[in-house]
Order: C-alpha cells, then structure tokens, then sequence
C-alpha cells in the first residue's frame, strides 16, 4: 500500500498546509469569533482596532462572518463532495465493471449529464424551490446530482483497464462474487484516482455553491462564501472601496482551492509517474574539452571508444565500449535485455534522455570525404544537422515510431524539408516514392496513416525513412522482434541488399545472437553494460572465448545446422 | 463515416434529454408556477388571453386535466415554432424576442474568451510541458491558483482594479448607452471596450485549466517513439515539439472540450450578473428573481443548445484531427 501514499514533496506539502489550516480555521474561529450577525453602529469600518478585517455595511464583524462562513463552506463542499464521488461511483465503476447494456446505458446516461451545463441546470432547478424550503441539504442534493457525470467518466475509463488485468480474470476464474471483485481486487487499485476525483468534486462544490448564492440562490438558513459575496455586493462593498468585505471571502475560496489543487498533483503523479521527474535536456555530456586524440581504423566509419554512460548518481549503464564499425559492414550487437545495449545506441547519437549522461568518452564519425566529426562535441545546431543525414536509425519501438494523427508521406516528407531545404515539392515527392517503391510498398500509401498499415509495413516504411539521405551508418535496434518470422526475414534480406547497393554500414542491435552469426561481419556480445566479446562473426561461432558468449551460443539449440533458414 | 452518425446520434439524445429535462423540472416542483405567472402578468395589466395560459401551462406543467403525454406533444410543438410564452419581467415582450436580443452578447463574448483561452492555455501548456525542469515549471502551481477563483469573484477584483481605481474600462454594460446598437465603427468599439473586462475574467479563470491538462499530455507525448524518432531524424526542436508532440497533445484537450465549456458557461453567466452584461446570463438570474419561468425555461433551453451545438462541432473537428476515428470499428 505503501506505493498508493503520495511521495512528500513541496507541492504537497504546500497544498497540505492550506487546505489544513483553513479547514482548521473553519472548524476553531467561530468558537471564538463572536456573533457574526451582531449589527453594530459602526458600518463600513476598514480593518484595525476591535475588527481585525472591519465591518460591513450594517456593523457585522467581517472577522466572524469569514469564520461562519467558512465552516458553511467546508460543510456543504465535503457533503456535495461525498454524494458526487458515491455517484460517479456507482455510475462509472459498475457501469465500467459489468460491461455490455449496463454500460453502455450508463455511459450514454453519464455523457448526457456531461454535455448538458452544470450551472444553468442548477439555477433553474433551484428557481423552481421556493426560497424557504432552500435549505442547505436541498442545494446539496441538486449540486450533487449536476456535478459527478466528469468523475464517472474517468473513473469508468480506469475500470475498464482494471477489469482486464490478470488479477481480476483470475478472481473471476476462481468464480468469486461480483461485489467482492469490485471491493477487492478492483477499488484498492482506483483509490488514488477516486482520491483525485473526491478532492476536485469538493473543489467543485464550493465553488457552484459560491456562485449560486452569489446569485441569491444559495441555500436561505447557511451562510457561506458565496452569501458572504452576495452581501457584499448587494450592499455596495465594489462601489464604496471595502475590499475588506468582499476580497477576504474569495481569497479563502481561491486559496482552498489551490491547496486542493496541489494536492492532487501529488496523487496524480502516483497515478501517472511520469509527470513526476523534472527532466533535463537529452543528449547530455560530461565530456573534457581536451580528451586524447583517437586514431581510428584506416577504414572505419565510426569509431567509439571507452563510452561510458550513467544514470544518474547510479552505476554506468555502459562502461567504458569502444568498438569500431566499418565502411558498409553489419556489426551485431548481443545481449540480453537490460544489458545496456540500447543505451548504447542512443548514445552514440546522442538520443538518451535524463536522467541517462555521457560520462566519458568519444564517439568519432568518419565522414566519406575524409573529415572527422566529433559527435559527443556537437553543438546543438550541429548534431541536428548531423542527425540521419549521416547517421539514421531505426527502432526497437517500430510500431510506434510513426506519428499515429499525420500521413506517412508527411513524416517522410519532413525529413527532406528540414535537411534538403532547396528541393521542390514535386523532388521531394519523388524521392519519397522512390525509397518506398525500394522498399517495396505501394507509394500510394504515401497518404496512408500508420494504424492502416499491418506491422512489416510499418516497419519497412521505417527503413525507406531511414534511406531517405544515403547515409553512412544505420543503426537497427531489435528492427524485427515484433514482427512475425517470414516478414522478419523478408525485411533483413532486403537490408542485405540496401547495404550491398548502397554501401550503409549498419550497427545492428538484438538479442537474436543466431540471425547475428548469420548476417553480420563483427559481433560483440555485450553484458552488464560492458562488451565482453569482440571479433568476427565466424571466430565467435567457432570459437567463443568469454563463458557468457558460450553460454549464450549452448542455449540455441541446433545452431551449427543453422536450422533457421538461410538469410542469404 | 460511422463515427460522425455515432457522434450525431449521441447529440439528439442529449437534446432530447435537455429538453424532457426542462419539460419535467417544473413539473417536479412544488408551486404552481402558472398561476404565478398569471397573476403577475395581471397586475402588469396583461391581457389574461386564454392562448397565453395555454403556453405557459403546456411548459410548466397545469392541472387543467390535460393527460402528461398530451402536455409533452404540445410542449414539443411550441419548442417546434419558438413559442416561449410571454415574459413577465419584460412584458409585454415575448420570451423568444427576449432571448434573441441578449443571445448574440454571450455567443461573442463566450466564444470570442473561449476561443482566446483554449489557444493561449494549449499554447502554454504545450511550452511548459516540452521545456520541463525549466523556471517554466513554476507557472504550473500559479495556475492551480487561477483555476480555483470564483469567476464572479475575480470580475469583482477587475472592476475594483481596472474600472473603479484606475477608470480604464467602463463599470458595467455592453456598450455605451448613448449610441444606437448596430454595426457601425462606434457602437463596435464600445462594445469591444465595454467586453474587455468580462472577457479577461473569463479567459484568466480557463486558462489555467487548459494550461494543466495540456502539460501534463505533452510531458507523456515527450516519452512516446514517435517523438525520439522525430529528434533521431534531425528534425528542429520546434517542428518535433509542434508537428509531433503537441499535435498529439493535444487531442484529450479537445475530447474533454465539453466538460470544460460546460464550467466556462457556468463561470460566465454569473460573470454578466457582474456586469450587468446585457447577455442571456443576466437574463436568466433576472427571470429567476422576478419568477418569469417562462424566460429561465427559454434562457436553459437556449443555453443547452448552444453548448451541445458548440460540443458537437468540436466533436466533428476532433474526427479531422485524428484519422484513427474514422475507422469504423
């Protein structure tokens, strides 16, 4: 349960402090505050002397009035904040839980409340209530009744995730009751989301309610806020300067309100952790100004040496690698996963994300027409530009990599535009079709979205992406894992070929050490953040010197006969 | 195609439902609001012609005799031909003429805030969430502050500030009462001036709202492969944060438009009590206090139609927006 507590932080903190302090003023100060409705022949006094915060217009202590008001407030917020969270409750939860006609009912009856304006609604019913059966229980009926249909949604949408995890099937595997599913497996789970939504149904509340009695439709025998506000108004606080009578009420809501707020940060980045970290920029470097020059392999493309990364103040994700990928060879890269090898990749274009750092080391391009580039030194303008036009990549996350709400042949598209600036539409589109037709798609899908092509489509657009500028390095991270056995090898002959014709070198990344021996020049076998075996694929089939390579090597059976099927 | 006719389908319903809604209340209610009505327009000296009564008794309910289903069709068709009845609190005029004289007030000054707001609060919140862990994370707690103050309260500080302490807008109304309304270069700039106030109150209130949700979107688009495939491929920042992240942001803050006009409406009507806007907000708390039910039922009904109308082409810009909702499932 212990992950279900909000972590303390000044946010939280802050909120606490607030909703603390004026729920504790709401609750003590009218103990001792005196009589807020005493009328006294001092009207309209600024603050100081016997009145802390003055008088209103007929002498009434401003002071006792807030307390008053403030505890009417809290009351009807936490009365209409209960009611509406046990009906979105009731309409989300069961609604999202039993599913079918239940749900869809329920949801169409939720998105009615939704759509139809709280406020509008509310002061219509409560003009249709003569004032003297407007008691405070009625207002909190009809604000209760306008203001859960929001929550009910979210909550639906979270049970309907819930309902589908492990757990639940197998409760209802174990042929337990319904209601001791929801209460058991599936309420614990929405805590923090129904805590979120009670916080801003009270929050809510207070505020409607201020605004309805600030209309004079408030409830007739309580006083709060919003009749605070109304008093004030009706009787000339605005146009006679006592800001003493209608600020502080206001104040105190604006300020609940925030520390309510703040509040539910704090369970929000429970419920969603990655609104919590600060982040920094990405592709950070600890790198000296002077590190020792490195002289590369005369026929090398990229050469890196002694990378070291971290993350954070935690151990090196990857330690000191060095190793050096070849004018147009396939280099593989093994290893299990959690290894380090992916943050390897990102490194060497300087893609990892905070809190991941480059502590040490160089990462050297060598350009065809002779020149080095520092990649770890790379200005911020400079490593953009460097970015696919010299190195492109392709990603583990393939079936994602594509902007899911724009074209495809827009994503190809932006990448000419943004390095070849000085090419027409009409170049632009050519080229676009012909690394599709390469990569033997239809460029009629040019229009296409990603969710209307299967996964090797995906994944072959990907690669047409990646051959856009003829770069000189293609880095593949797990490029086929998804992807089912035929299309996988459809896919790698193709890059074979790509590499054969267009002489790319290619760092290729996955755990697959058999496709590795089968297609690539060099292998390093990698582990816990360091390569522990280097050298040519053959050697490695053969002659595997670290114990992990060999037992990678034993734990696929048949390998020698390579039973997979021919790549090449 | 499936999903506008699934989204079309949800909007009759929910307009139906308003209007049951509105047919039912009274009818709930204690009192007997025709006869109030009645005798209030007798001692305006209104003629108590028959047809008057029906209208009335057919919106709010009777015990003429008339069956429940008998009153609805009959409700129904007044809805048909705009037939509200006759207000009592601006007699003689006719609750129809009532509501489309002030209607145009709020539509402008509503959409105009709203529209102002979504872009400014989207185009924050886009900033603030890309550039995380900078001193822009320190707007965010800022903002709760403006979510949570009462509209009404903030137009109160306004005015103090800005239209009795320093005189730069005008105290109240919609335009400047001397000019004739209509659309001429004058009357236009009065009453942009005299909307200046009510519309900052409105946008400072809903910003923050967007500003937080829009965030909080782009933090997780951050993280999402489309994104590190954009920066993998060169792309400058503000394209990536642009075409790519914020694109994608962007989407839950139009899916959750109707909640957030829904609180937007509610802020504003009481905002135009404020100001004695001459919109149909103060016409809806000047029928509840004079008791013209015939006016709140017309103004609610008004009201509802408009933000469904609102929704509803939100809803089908949000199919433009994002191809994936036109697969028919």
């Amino acid at each position: 349960m212990n992950l279900l507590l909000p972590r303390w932080s000044a946010k939280l903190g802050v909120g606490l402090g607030l909703v603390l302090a004026i729920a504790l003023f709401g609750l003590v100060a009218p103990l001792f505050a005196g009589d807020p409705d005493a009328i006294r022949d001092i009207g309209m006094t600024p603050p100081g002397g016997g009145h802390l915060l003055g008088t209103t217009q007929t002498g009434q202590d401003v002071f006792a009035q807030l307390a008053a008001a403030t505890r009417g407030s809290l009351q009807i917020g936490l009365l209409v904040g209960l009611m509406a969270t046990l009906l979105s409750g009731a309409f989300g939860i069961v609604g999202g839980y039993v599913g079918s006609v239940v749900d869809e009912l329920f949801s169409l009856f939720t998105n009615v409340m939704l759509v139809i304006p709280g406020l509008p609604l509310v002061i219509v019913i409560a003009g249709f209530v003569p004032p003297e059966q407007r008691g405070s229980w009625t207002i909190a009926i009809v604000l209760a009744v306008t203001g859960w249909a929001a929550s009910a949604r979210v909550l639906r949408a979270q049970t309907l995730s819930l309902r589908n995890r492990d757990y639940v099937a197998a409760a209802k595997v174990a042929d337990e009751k319904t209601w001791r599913i929801v209460v058991v497996e599936i309420l614990p789970n929405l805590a923090p989301l129904l805590a979120s939504q009670f916080v801003f149904s009270v929050l809510l509340a207070i505020l409607s309610e201020a605004g309805l009695s600030f209309v004079g439709l408030g409830s007739s025998n309580a006083s709060t806020l919003g009749t605070m506000l109304y008093y004030a108004q009706n009787g000339f606080a605005l146009q006679r300067g006592a800001w003493w009578w209608f600020v502080p009420p206001g104040l105190l809501i604006a300020l609940f309100g925030c520390g309510l707020s703040l509040i539910n940060f704090s369970i929000d980045e429970i419920i969603n952790p990655r609104l919590r970290s600060a982040a920094a920029r990405s592709g950070a470097t600890r790198i000296e100004p002077d590190a020792p020059a490195v002289r590369p392999a005369p026929d090398a493309v990229l050469t890196v040496r002694d990378l070291t990364v971290v993350y954070g103040t935690h151990a090196a994700a990857v330690r000191n690698v060095s190793m050096t990928l070849r004018r147009g060879e396939i280099l593989g890269l093994a290893g299990e996963s959690g290894c380090g090898k992916t943050t390897l990749a990102y490194a060497v274009n300087r893609l990892h994300r905070p809190p991941a750092e480059v502590a040490s080391g160089s990462v050297l391009f060598h350009d065809r027409d002779g020149a080095t580039v520092d990649v770890l030194r790379l200005s911020p303008e400079q490593l953009r530009a460097f970015r696919w036009t010299k190195l492109s990549m392709v990603f583990q996350g393939a079936m994602n990599s594509l902007n899911p709400v724009t074209p495809v042949g827009r994503q190809l598209d932006d990448v000419l535009r943004t390095h070849r600036p000085r090419l027409r539409r009409e170049e632009r589109r050519a080229r676009c079709v012909e690394v599709l037709r390469l990569v033997g798609i239809d460029p009629e899908r040019l229009g296409s979205y990603a969710h209307e092509l299967s996964g090797g489509m995906r994944q072959r657009v990907m690669i047409a992406m990646a051959l856009l500028l003829d770069p000189q390095v293609m880095i593949m991270d797990e490029p086929t894992t998804a992807l089912d056995v035929v299309v996988q090898r459809e896919i790698l002959r193709q890059l074979l070929r790509f590499r054969d014709e267009l002489g790319f070198a290619v760092l290729l990344i996955t755990h697959d050490l058999p496709l590795l021996l089968e297609i690539s020049d060099h292998i390093a076998v990698m582990r816990d953040g360091e390569i522990v075996e280097y050298g040519a694929a053959d050697d490695i089939r053969t002659a595997a010197r670290h114990p992990y390579s060999q037992q990678l090597l034993r734990s696929f059976p048949s390998l020698t006969e390579s039973a997979v099927g021919g790549v090449q | 195609m499936a999903y506008y006719a699934r989204k079309i389908g949800f909007y009759v319903v929910a307009l139906w439902a308003a209007v049951t809604l509105n047919f039912l209340i009274p009818r709930l209610m204690p009192g007997n609001p025709v006869d109030t009505l009645m005798a209030k327009l007798a001692q305006r000296g209104g003629a108590v012609d028959p047809s008057v009564r029906r209208a009335y008794a057919l919106m709010l309910g009777t015990n003429d005799g008339q069956s429940l289903p008998q009153q609805y069709f009959g409700y129904l068709g007044n809805l048909l031909h705009g037939e509200f009845g006759i207000s009592v609190s601006e007699f003689p005029a006719k609750v129809s003429d009532v509501i489309m004289q002030s209607l145009p007030w709020t539509v402008v000054l509503v959409g105009v805030a709203t529209v102002i707001s979504f872009v400014l609060g989207v185009g924050l919140g886009a900033v603030v969430g890309w550039k995380r862990g900078s001193w822009l994370d320190t707007l965010v707690p800022a903002t709760t502050v403006l979510a949570a103050v009462p509209y009404f309260w903030l137009a109160l500080i306004l005015v103090a500030l800005f239209a009795s302490a320093l005189g730069w807008f005008p105290l109240n109304g919609g335009y400047d009462v001397t000019l004739t309304p209509g659309f001429d270069a004058d009357f236009l700039s009065s009453a942009v001036y005299h909307a200046a106030l009510p519309a900052l109150t409105i946008v400072i209130s809903s910003v923050g709202g967007w500003l937080l949700g829009m965030r909080n979107m782009m933090v997780s688009a951050g993280s999402e492969d489309y994104v590190l495939t954009a920066q993998a491929k060169g792309l400058r920042d503000a394209r990536v944060m642009i075409r790519y992240a914020a694109r994608n942001a962007v989407l839950p803050s139009v899916a959750g438009f109707a909640i957030s006009l829904g609180f937007v409406v509610s802020g504003s009507i009481v905002t135009e009590q404020v100001f004695s806007y001459p919109g149909i907000g103060s016409k809806l708390l000047q029928a509840v206090q004079n008791n013209d039910y015939a006016l709140m039922q017309g103004v609610f009904l008004v009201i509802t139609v408009a933000v469904l109308g609102a929704n509803l082409v939100v809803d089908l810009l949000y199919g433009l927006l994002d191809a994936r909702t036109r697969v028919s499932h």
